[in-house]
This record gives C-alpha cells, sequence and structure tokens, in this order.
C-alpha cells in the first residue's frame, strides 16, 4: 500500500484539474461531487497506508522515489515521498478532515456563482497539504509550503470584489512569504553544510559525527530560520496578524485552512525535524517562550472580540501557541496530540459558526445574535461539545491533549505551567462566552433574521456530528500516564519521533495539576454564565478597548513597517526611478540618437572619401596590429 | 566537384536561353528548374562524399570537405528560395531577364569556389567571380541614376580593395613562398615574421570589404540602396554569407594557430561594425537603407565566429548564413511589394494586408534575435563561440549591448505596420503564390528556430 | 646606426626601416624638386604656348567628345579575345608533350570560346547600327 502513496496526492490533484479547466461549464453539484469524491478516495488510500505503517510488521520509514527531480553535479533532489507513522497521521487528518469540510462545502457554498472554481481550489490545497507532509526531503516540503500559501490567498480572496478581502489575502501571502524568507535560508544553510535536504541523510549526518567545519552554532541556526518559517505558517508572534484577517474566506475554509491543516504545517516541519531541535536547545528554548506569549497574547485579544469567527481565529493562533509551547519543552508527539484533537474540534467549532452564519444570513456579530439554541439545536449541541473539548473539561478530547501540554511544561518548568494554565483559563472564559452569546439568551437581531432562522442541510450537520463524535472520542488514543501506562498515539509515532525525555512526574503531582487545570475551566465557564447572562455591550474602555483592538498590534506593524517602506518607495518612485533610472535609460537613447546623427554624415557618397576613410583605417588597424602589445 | 561546373554549363544554358525567348516569364520558370537541378547536384555530390576523408582536387587547388559541400547546399536551397520569392521582380527590373539569372549562377560558381578553396588563387578567382556579377547586377537598372552609380562605385572601391587582396597574397607568398592554405610554413613555427603578418592584415582588410566590416563598410549603403532592390536582397544575403565561410575557412584552418597576433585587430574591426552598423541604422528614414545598416550590423556579429576560432565558428556561420539569408530576403521580398521604401510606407499595412505584415513581423524578430526565431539560435551560436573561445568578454557584452540597439530600429518597422495610421501602397497585388513562399519562409524561420540542429546534422 | 644593424637580424619591424627611409627620401626628393622648380624657373604665359599641340595642325573644337557605348564594346570584346588567343602560345610551344590531353583541353577551351563569340553574334554586339 505504502508503494502507492503518490495515489494520496495525485487525487486531488486530478480534481483540481477537472474543476480548475471546466470551472465555467461544469455544474455546481457535480462540481462538488468531484472535489469531494477526489478527497474520499485519497482518504481511502490513507486508511490503507495507516493500517500499513500500524501494524508491528512496518519497519521504518518508506522512500517512494517518483522521479529525478534536481540533478547537477553532486547535488541531487529526488522527487520522494516519505511514508511514516508521523506522515500517516497526518495524511489521515488531512484528507479526513478535508473530506468531511468538502462535504459540507457542498451546501455550504451551494448559492454562490464560482463554486465549482472554489472546488478547484479546495482539492488544490489539499493537494499541496499532502505534498508538504509526504515530502520525503525539504524541497518537496517547501514545494507544499509554498502551495498551500499560494491556495490560502486564493481562497482567502475567494470573493475579490470586496477590497478589505482581497487586502487580507494579500496580507496572508506577504506575511506566508516573510515567515518562507527563513524557511528557504534554513533549507540552504542544510544544502550548504550537508549537501543534502533529504530527511534521513540529513537527520542521519546529524546523529552521526559531527563534520569538520560545522560548528554547534549551524544547528541553531538552521533551527531558527526553519522556524521563523513555522511562525508565518502557523501564525505565532510576531507573524500573526494574518490568521485572524484571514477569516474573509469562506467559513469552510476558515475551517480546513486556518484552523484544521495549513497553520499546523510549521507543527509538523518542526517535528519531523525534532532530531535537528533537540540539538539546538537554544532554539526550543525560543521556541518554546513564542507559543507561551503567543498563546497568552492572543487568549487576551480572543476575550474581547465580537465577530464570532475572529474569537474562533484568536483561540486558533492561541492553542497554535500551546503546540508551540509543546514542541519547545521537547514534547513532540504531545504536540502532534494536541494537532490531531484541535483539528477536530475547532474544525466543529468552525462549521458550527459556519452553520450560524449561514442561519443569520451573513450576519457575524455576535452582539446581534443570541439564543439560536431553540432553531438551531443541532449546531448547539455539537458547538457546545466543541466548546468543552477546548476548554479542556475530562472526557472531551481537549483535555488529554492539552492536560499532557501542561504537564510537560510543567516538567520542564513550573513557571510554564502557571502561565500556560492561565492561557487555558482565559479560553475556557472566551470559549464560553462566545457560546453563551450565541445560543442562550433572547434574539438581539432584526426580525427578518428571525424569521429566517433554520437549521443547516444533513450535508452541514452530518459533518458536524461526525466532528463531535471526534471531538469526543479523538482524545482517547492518548490517555494521561496516571490512568493508563500505554500511549496508544506516543507509541504509533514512537518510530518517527519521540519526545526528549524529562524525569517522570509523580502521580500524585499529575493528578493535582490535572485537577487545578479542569476547576479553573469550570470556574472560567461559570464566571462566562454570569458575566454574559445580561450581555451588555457598552463602548468599553481602557485595557478592554486595548484587547477589543488587538493590542493595537496591526496599528504598530502598520506604523513601523508598512508606511516606511510605502513612504520609502514613494521617494524611491519619485526620485530615484524618475530621476535616475529614467534618467539613465532615457540618457542612453538620446547618446545613440546623438551618435547615429553624426555618424550618420560620414556617408558623403564620395568615393573619394569613402577609399580616404578605407586607407585611414587600415593605416590605424596596421599600426594597431603591428605595435599594439600583442593579445 | 560536380556543382561548380554543373552551375557553370547551366549558367551558359541561361544565357542561350535569353536569346531563344521571346518572353520573360518562361525564363524565370526556367532558371527556377535549372536551380532545381543545381540544388540535386550539390545534394549527389554531398551524399558521394564522406565525412571522413576531405577530398583534393585539381594539384590540390580545391580541397572538398562535409562542410563546404553542406554549405554549398544550403547556399543554392537559399537561391532557390529567393528566386522562388522575388523572380516576378527580377523580371521587372530590365530587359535582360536570362542574363540577370545567368549571372546568379556565376556568382554561385565563385560561391562554390570560395567554399572550398585550398589555394590562395582560387580565393581570388572566386571573389572576383562572385564580384564581377554583382557589379553588373547592381547597374542592372541601366535608365537608373541611382543604381548606375552603385554600380560604379562597387566596381571601383572592388577594384581597390581587389588590389589590396593580391598585395597581401603577394606578401604571404614572399614570406612563404606557398599559396596554398595548408602548407604555410610558418604554422609551423611560433615566429611570425613581418611579410607574413603585413599579408595576414591586408586579407584581413580586403575581407572586410567585402563583408562590409567598418572601416570598409562605406560602400555597402550606398549600393545596397542603389541597386535594384531584388539584387540587393542576393547581395545582402548569400553573396555575403559565402565571403564569411571564405574568411573563416582562411583564417581558422590556416591563420588559426596564430590568432593572438591578429585577433585583437579584428576585434577592433568587429567593435567598430556593430558600432557603425547599428547607431547609423538608428537615424535612417528609408527602410530599404536600414537594411543596408542592419546587414553591416549582422556582420558585426558574424565576425565573432572568425574571432572565435573553435568548433562552434563552424556552426555559428552556417545557422547565422542560413537565418540572416533567409530573413532578409523574406523582409526584402515584402519591401519589394511595397511603393514607398520610408518607414512611412509601412503605415498602416497590418490592416491592408495582414499577412504581409505578420511575416514581415517574424523576419524582423529573427533578424533581431527575438527567441523562437532562427535569429536568436544564430546569435546564440555566434556568442556561445566566442564566450568559449574566451578572452573576448568585453566584445561579447558590446555585442549584446548593440543587440538591444538593433531592436529599435526594427520594431520602428513593426510599430509603423501595427499601430500607426495610414494607407500602405502596394505596388502590385499580393498573389497566392507570393503568400504561400512568405508563409513557407516564415514558417522555415521558426522551424529553425526551434530545432537549429536541422542544419548541423547533416555535417 | 648600430640598431640598425642589430634590427636587421631579427624578424622585426624594424627590418623595414630602411624602406621607411627610401621612402621618405623618394618623397621628399619630389617635393624638393618640384617647389625648386616653381621658385627658381622663370613663368612666361603666351597663347602659344598655353594652345593645345596637335601635330603642328590648329586644334578644331573640344577633344573631350563622347563616344559611342559600341566602340568601347567593340574594343573590349577584340581585348577579350584576344587576351584569350595568348593561351595558345604555350600549347603551340609544348604541343606535342601534352598529347591528347592537351589536346581535348584545349578542345573544350576553344568550345567554350565559341560559345561566348556566337553569343555575342546572337546578340548583335558586333553589328554598328541599330
Amino acid at each position: 500500500m505504502s508503494q502507492l502513496v503518490y495515489l494520496v496526492p495525485l487525487f486531488p490533484l486530478i480534481g483540481f484539474l477537472i474543476n480548475g479547466i471546466g470551472w465555467r461549464r461544469i455544474p455546481k453539484s457535480l462540481g462538488g461531487v468531484i472535489g469531494s469524491l477526489a478527497v474520499l478516495a485519497s482518504f481511502c488510500v490513507s486508511l490503507g497506508i495507516f493500517f500499513e505503517v500500524k501494524d508491528p510488521s512496518f519497519h521504518g520509514p518508506v522512500i517512494v522515489q517518483l522521479f529525478e527531480f534536481i540533478h547537477s553535479g553532486k547535488l541531487f533532489i529526488p522527487f520522494s515521498f516519505q511514508v511514516d507513522s508521523l506522515s500517516s497521521l497526518f495524511l489521515l487528518i488531512i484528507t479526513g478532515v478535508g473530506f468531511l469540510i468538502h462535504v459540507y462545502s457542498t451546501a455550504y457554498m451551494h448559492d454562490d456563482e464560482g463554486m465549482v472554481k472554489y472546488f478547484s481550489f479546495l482539492n488544490l490545497f489539499v493537494f499541496s497539504m499532502l505534498l508538504l507532509v509526504l515530502g520525503g526531503n525539504y524541497l518537496v516540503m517547501f514545494i507544499g509550503w509554498e502551495g498551500v500559501g499560494l491556495c490560502s490567498y486564493l481562497l482567502i480572496g475567494f470573493w475579490f470584489k470586496n477590497r478589505d478581502y482581497t487586502n487580507a489575502a494579500k496580507k496572508a501571502f506577504i506575511m506566508n512569504r516573510i515567515g518562507d524568507l527563513g524557511f528557504l535560508v534554513g533549507m540552504l544553510l542544510i544544502l550548504f553544510n550537508y549537501g543534502t535536504l533529504s530527511y534521513q541523510d540529513f537527520f542521519g549526518k546529524l546523529q552521526g559525527a559531527q563534520p569538520a567545519g560545522i560548528s554547534s552554532d549551524t544547528y541553531n541556526w538552521i533551527a531558527i530560520c526553519l522556524f521563523i518559517g513555522a511562525t508565518g505558517k502557523s501564525a505565532q508572534i510576531p507573524l500573526y496578524t494574518w490568521l485572524p484577517d484571514a477569516m474573509a474566506g469562506p467559513t469552510p475554509v476558515s475551517a480546513l485552512i486556518h484552523a484544521a491543516t495549513m497553520v499546523t504545517a510549521g507543527i509538523y516541519m518542526i517535528a519531523r525535524s525534532h532530531v535537528l531541535y533537540t540539538l539546538a536547545p537554544m532554539t526550543l528554548h525560543i521556541v518554546a517562550i513564542v507559543g507561551l506569549a503567543t498563546a497568552l497574547f492572543a487568549a487576551t485579544i480572543a476575550i474581547r472580540q465580537y465577530d464570532i469567527k475572529k474569537v474562533l481565529a484568536y483561540s486558533t493562533v492561541s492553542q497554535l501557541g500551546f503546540m508551540f509551547l509543546a514542541l519547545g519543552v521537547g514534547a513532540y508527539t504531545t504536540a502532534v496530540f494536541h494537532v490531531m484533537t484541535h483539528a477536530f474540534f475547532k474544525a466543529l467549532l468552525f462549521l458550527g459558526s459556519g452553520s450560524v452564519i449561514h442561519a443569520m444570513g451573513g450576519e457575524q456579530d455576535i452582539r446581534k445574535m443570541g439564543g439560536l439554541g431553540k432553531k438551531l439545536r443541532t449546531t448547539q449541541i455539537t458547538f457546545l461539545i466543541g466548546c468543552l473539548a477546548i476548554s479542556g473539561i475530562p472526557g472531551f478530547s481537549g483535555f488529554f491533549s492539552k492536560d499532557e501540554i501542561l504537564a510537560a511544561a510543567y516538567a520542564h518548568d513550573p513557571v510554564l505551567y502557571y502561565l500556560a494554565a492561565a492561557a487555558a483559563m482565559m479560553t475556557a472564559f472566551y470559549m464560553f462566552r462566545l457560546y453563551f452569546l450565541t445560543f442562550t439568551g433572547g434574539f438581539r437581531g432584526t426580525e427578518d433574521q428571525a424569521h429566517h432562522l433554520h437549521e443547516s442541510p444533513a450535508a452541514m450537520t452530518i459533518p458536524l456530528i461526525i466532528l463531535a463524535i471526534l471531538s469526543i472520542i479523538g482524545g482517547y488514543v492518548g490517555l494521561p500516564a496516571v490512568i493508563s501506562e500505554h500511549h496508544a498515539l506516543g507509541s504509533f509515532l514512537s518510530s518517527s519521533v519521540t519526545n526528549i525525555s524529562e524525569h517522570h512526574l509523580e502521580a500524585g503531582t499529575e493528578w493535582m495539576l490535572m485537577g487545578v487545570s479542569v476547576t479553573l475551566s469550570v470556574l472560567m465557564i461559570a464566571v462566562a454564565y454570569s458575566v454574559n447572562k445580561k450581555p451588555n455591550f457598552t463602548p468599553s474602555t481602557g485595557l478592554a478597548k486595548i484587547l477589543e483592538n488587538k493590542w493595537y498590534v496591526d496599528e504598530l506593524y502598520d506604523a513601523v513597517f508598512v508606511r516606511p517602506i510605502q513612504n520609502f518607495s514613494a521617494f524611491m518612485e519619485r526620485f530615484a526611478e524618475r530621476k535616475g533610472i529614467d534618467g539613465i535609460v532615457n540618457g542612453v537613447g538620446k547618446s545613440v540618437r546623438w551618435g547615429s546623427d553624426r555618424i550618420r554624415l560620414l556617408q558623403t557618397g564620395q568615393v573619394g572619401f569613402y577609399i580616404f576613410v578605407m586607407v585611414l583605417g587600415m593605416i590605424t588597424l596596421f599600426a594597431l596590429g603591428f605595435f599594439w602589445v600583442k593579445l | 566537384m560536380k556543382a561548380i561546373i554543373a552551375t557553370t554549363i547551366l549558367g551558359i544554358i541561361m544565357m542561350f536561353a535569353g536569346i531563344m525567348a521571346k518572353e520573360k516569364k518562361p525564363l524565370t520558370t526556367l532558371a527556377t528548374i535549372l536551380l532545381v537541378i543545381l540544388l540535386g547536384v550539390n545534394i549527389w555530390d554531398l551524399t558521394n562524399t564522406s565525412s571522413l576523408a576531405p577530398e583534393s582536387l585539381f594539384n590540390n587547388m580545391l580541397r572538398i570537405d562535409r562542410y563546404a559541400l553542406w554549405f554549398n547546399t544550403l547556399m543554392t536551397g537559399c537561391t532557390l528560395l529567393y528566386v522562388l520569392l522575388v523572380g516576378r521582380e527580377i523580371q521587372k527590373v530590365g530587359e535582360h531577364v536570362a542574363e540577370y539569372f545567368a549571372l546568379i549562377f556565376f556568382i554561385l560558381c565563385g560561391v562554390y569556389l570560395l567554399s572550398c578553396y585550398n589555394n590562395l588563387l582560387i580565393l581570388f578567382i572566386g571573389i572576383e567571380i562572385m564580384s564581377i556579377p554583382q557589379y553588373i547586377l547592381a547597374g542592372s537598372d541601366k535608365r537608373n541614376l541611382k543604381s548606375s552609380e552603385a554600380s560604379l562605385k562597387y566596381f571601383l572601391m572592388g577594384a581597390f580593395t581587389t588590389g589590396i587582396l593580391l598585395m597581401g597574397i603577394t606578401l604571404l607568398y614572399g614570406a612563404t613562398g606557398s599559396f596554398n592554405i595548408v602548407s604555410f610554413s610558418f604554422l609551423q613555427s611560433d615566429h611570425l615574421n613581418t611579410l607574413a603578418l603585413a599579408g595576414i592584415l591586408f586579407i584581413m582588410m580586403a575581407f572586410s570589404f567585402k563583408v562590409s566590416a567598418a572601416p570598409m563598410h562605406m560602400w555597402t549603403p550606398d549600393v545596397y540602396d542603389g541597386s535594384p532592390t531584388a539584387f540587393t536582397a542576393y547581395m545582402a544575403t548569400i553573396v555575403k554569407a559565402a565571403a564569411f565561410f571564405a574568411f573563416l575557412r582562411l583564417f581558422q584552418v590556416s591563420f588559426g594557430s596564430l590568432s593572438s597576433h591578429w585577433t585583437f585587430v579584428l576585434a577592433i574591426i568587429t567593435a567598430a561594425t556593430l558600432l557603425v552598423g547599428n547607431l547609423t541604422a538608428v537615424f535612417q528614414q528609408s527602410v530599404k537603407r536600414m537594411l543596408a545598416y542592419s546587414s553591416i550590423a549582422q556582420a558585426g556579429f558574424m565576425l565573432f565566429a572568425i574571432l572565435a576560432v573553435n568548433a562552434v565558428a563552424w556552426q555559428g556561420i552556417i545557422i547565422y548564413a542560413v537565418a540572416y539569408s533567409i530573413a532578409t530576403i523574406g523582409i526584402f521580398t515584402v519591401l519589394m511589394k511595397l511603393k514607398d521604401y520610408t518607414y512611412d510606407g509601412f503605415n498602416g499595412l497590418a490592416k491592408k494586408e495582414p499577412l504581409l505584415a505578420f511575416v514581415s513581423t517574424i523576419f524582423l524578430f529573427s533578424l533581431a534575435g527575438i527567441p523562437l526565431t532562427a535569429g536568436f539560435m544564430a546569435k546564440y551560436y555566434v556568442l556561445q563561440a566566442l564566450i568559449q573561445q574566451g578572452s573576448l568578454l568585453w566584445l561579447v557584452i558590446f555585442g549584446l549591448l548593440m543587440a538591444s540597439i538593433s531592436v529599435y530600429y526594427y520594431f520602428r518597422v513593426i510599430i509603423a505596420m501595427y499601430f500607426k495610421q495610414g494607407a500602405a501602397e502596394l505596388n502590385s497585388p499580393v498573389s497566392g503564390t507570393d503568400k504561400f513562399m512568405l508563409v513557407f519562409t516564415c514558417f522555415l524561420v521558426i522551424l529553425l528556430g526551434i530545432f537549429p540542429q536541422l542544419l548541423l546534422g547533416n555535417i | 646606426m648600430k640598431f640598425l644593424l642589430l634590427a636587421v637580424d631579427q624578424n622585426t619591424p624594424f627590418n623595414y626601416f630602411p624602406v621607411a627611409l627610401q621612402l621618405a627620401i623618394a618623397i621628399g626628393f619630389v617635393i624638393v624638386m618640384m617647389a625648386a622648380t616653381h621658385l627658381l624657373g622663370p613663368k612666361r604665359k603666351t597663347h602659344d604656348k598655353l594652345a593645345n599641340f596637335e601635330s603642328g595642325i590648329p586644334s578644331v573644337g573640344n577633344a573631350r567628345q563622347p563616344m559611342a557605348i559600341k566602340y568601347f564594346l567593340v574594343a573590349i570584346l577584340f581585348v577579350l579575345f584576344d587576351v584569350e588567343v595568348i593561351f595558345f602560345y604555350p600549347y603551340a610551344v609544348n604541343f606535342r608533350e601534352l598529347g591528347k590531353d592537351g589536346f581535348y583541353a584545349v578542345l573544350l577551351f576553344v568550345g567554350f570560346f565559341f560559345c561566348g563569340f556566337f553569343y555575342i553574334i546572337k546578340k548583335k554586339a558586333l553589328e554598328w547600327e541599330d
């Protein structure tokens, strides 16, 4: 089965080509079916691969080389895929969640003109993401890496007639490109120092004897460069601002790209390169700090947001911060675990919010909602499950993964634990604030909207239900050590990635940590309930206002980077370009004409003069030929 | 070497046909048929000669190898294309149509001699056989003063250059005691005596005149402009290509090992040629005169091959010769259809005759060296040859700069055709055959731009 | 003068220094002579002295009249055929040694020759009147 791995990205590619080429002619429903089937087919193959990898008889990663990609001198980079437990798990998440979102989209996008085009982009996205996780070397990963950036641009700006949306798309693309530059530099550093980009060769060389002339600083430099790439793609400080703006795209896109898959690319990349990061403890430290800071920072912002999708977006940023924290403390499998559970419940939450927006006729402001639970029963229940999962209530998937992260943080350094617990606390608060404001209380929208309220069609609710079930049971693959010795996910992943072993926490400590975080979460839910029972939306002041305006980070970036660059380019345009470059270009043209005008006059038409010039020229050339320094 | 004999006999047949024939049209047809026969003879020669051993004829006066035969075949093919394209224009030049064709056959005889000479005397004879018919053709429009002027100028300056060539040959003979180009005694030693160097430089000057390189280029605009356009097209292409082939043959086979002595002078000549040709072409008002200057400029690029002195140079000169010939013949054919030879005469051609405008655009692209046309490949090969040679990178850069200037004056024609208002007037309606031939030529230009190896595969 | 002698041994442009010297002397001599005659000689211009001298007969009209092109044509054709006959001299001297091959070669030559002759007759190049 693993030899057939090329089929996994092939199906979405075919779907993309069919829908992309014929998007004007293919009927909408057919386009949706083609797109969904393509992903379903990949899912089936992925399932087969997953079970093969899971089998104890499976040994080590399988490299499938499709063709020689770059072969120039000593440099040899094949276009190859690597199948192991890590990539097969990601395959399942991408194609599985991806398929559900495709199905959901068939209903959600049904009224849109460009639905077929939308599905072609969605397929292209899945294709790129699959390339990213399947690649057997950094270059193939980079192709996917850039591919998802492109698709993200296409899909955020899908409703390109709205200027703000296209700006959001551009912002996402540019932020990603800044990160990609780091990734590219990291890749070149690897190539320069080790002469290979293949994971196997590179990690083999890292684990072997340190080659002469490569200092241990090199590890840190490579790791930091790659991490910069990850901050772009996975929306970490300082490059996170694109993700909330990316909510301009259709909601299923937000669910697929900005929650479940694309943003986890950075996590995947670091988990994939764990050999390198383990050798670079300083970088790991940075990763942990950046992750924790992002988790806290985004959580504070999420508390005061009123756009249903913005809240979810900041919560995504915050959760990604948790994952980076896990990576930073060396708990790689834990991070991957959280990626998985997060994919389930965040996709669920986004799709649920999509269902709400669908019902509200495009309204996204939670101040205008309220009491929707009566009409949208399925949505309400599934959304509640999602909220419980993300808040870390025992029994739901988020509890297991988040608790593991907190435990790992505590084992590393208790300070990290306290801060992370605070972030988790805020998570519970803003998620339930969102829940209560949306689904309980009285309806605050217009009469029209009230009439229009309806539960979404089955194509939307069924994925919600499936995701809700997954959000509950998804966590049981990784039970805490105090409950069960057998960590299913950990042992599955152990063939490709393992945690840096910390000293084990004592059972009592772990129980205590769990109790603290659960208590805090429940407490916060209660607070959220009491605060939002009687919602009041007076203009906020002080800290609340700062939070509402997202700490003014966008304004800060605008003032520090965007404006100066714009001013500089205006200056260049006005002076360097007009006067300098144009002057040179026009000057060349003018001098050519001037010279032409002079040389032309030599052509007098008189044979005598011609012969005179000939003789003169010959004498000169003879002089040159005889007396010039011989070449 | 059947082709040399064949072209002579065919030329004589053509002359006598002129006595018999009462009308002009059958003569063109006859010339076409005879050229097809000549092409057949060339191919026969080619298939009979093995690529390995060059054959020596007439007491080692001629040395025939595959390069030479292939070049002859290509040039004959180009001549055939030329007659097919401009045959009707030749009829219009004057009364003596048969003689014009006969002279073209004699020119071909000179071309053949120049491609396979092994002896400086044959070189001299070849150049004269090739040149004298041109003096006549230049003046063939007897009632036109400019034509006569062109003929006389060409003859006077040509005679002057013949003197220089003979001087060079004499000096070389004095230095080495031989006319044979592969057995010069100085080839064995590094030490070059002054007589021989002077001889080489004299011969170089004479060749520079024939290929219209600066400072011996002054005749070119006047002669090309004054001659009947039909013959300008021939003089500027095949004749020039043959002169280049002879130039390359002598300077590579014979003087190649001494290149350090003459490279610098030739590099100066090349740079001057590129500069003068391109700069002067910018300011011209007549497209015909612009093409004359452009032929000087293109000669500058072909000189790269001679400077390079390596294997790529042979390929470069062959591709360049064919690419340049085809495109120039094509653009001259279009030019002949027009009443007004100035840029303004092209105004609005695209609306009136879209096909004519389109094919000329392709020809001009090729001359400017835009990719996917034969001209690009030609420039690519000669530049590559020079880059391989290694010591003249400044000239490569200079050449590229000049090539970019050339785009300006070539594109002026395209701009006139497509973007200027006006009613371009035609001399005569364009017939179906003309259109077919033009499209075919256009096709060749693009084909060779994609598969330049077609021109080299046979060697 | 020693460097001149040394230069002779080597094969350099200096070998030709004597030639340049000779050239300079020749040109200098001409200039000096012309200048001297101009400056020293007495000048007396009379009508008789300036008149064209034509075998003692008084000159009639302008000598620079355009000739008919036919005149040149006939003259050139005469020269052509006349010069070609020169090729017969070497053949006549040793036609016995050249044997059959020589005979055929000359026959071919005469054949081409005849073609040309036939051509100019047909072209009416030798008819004086149009």
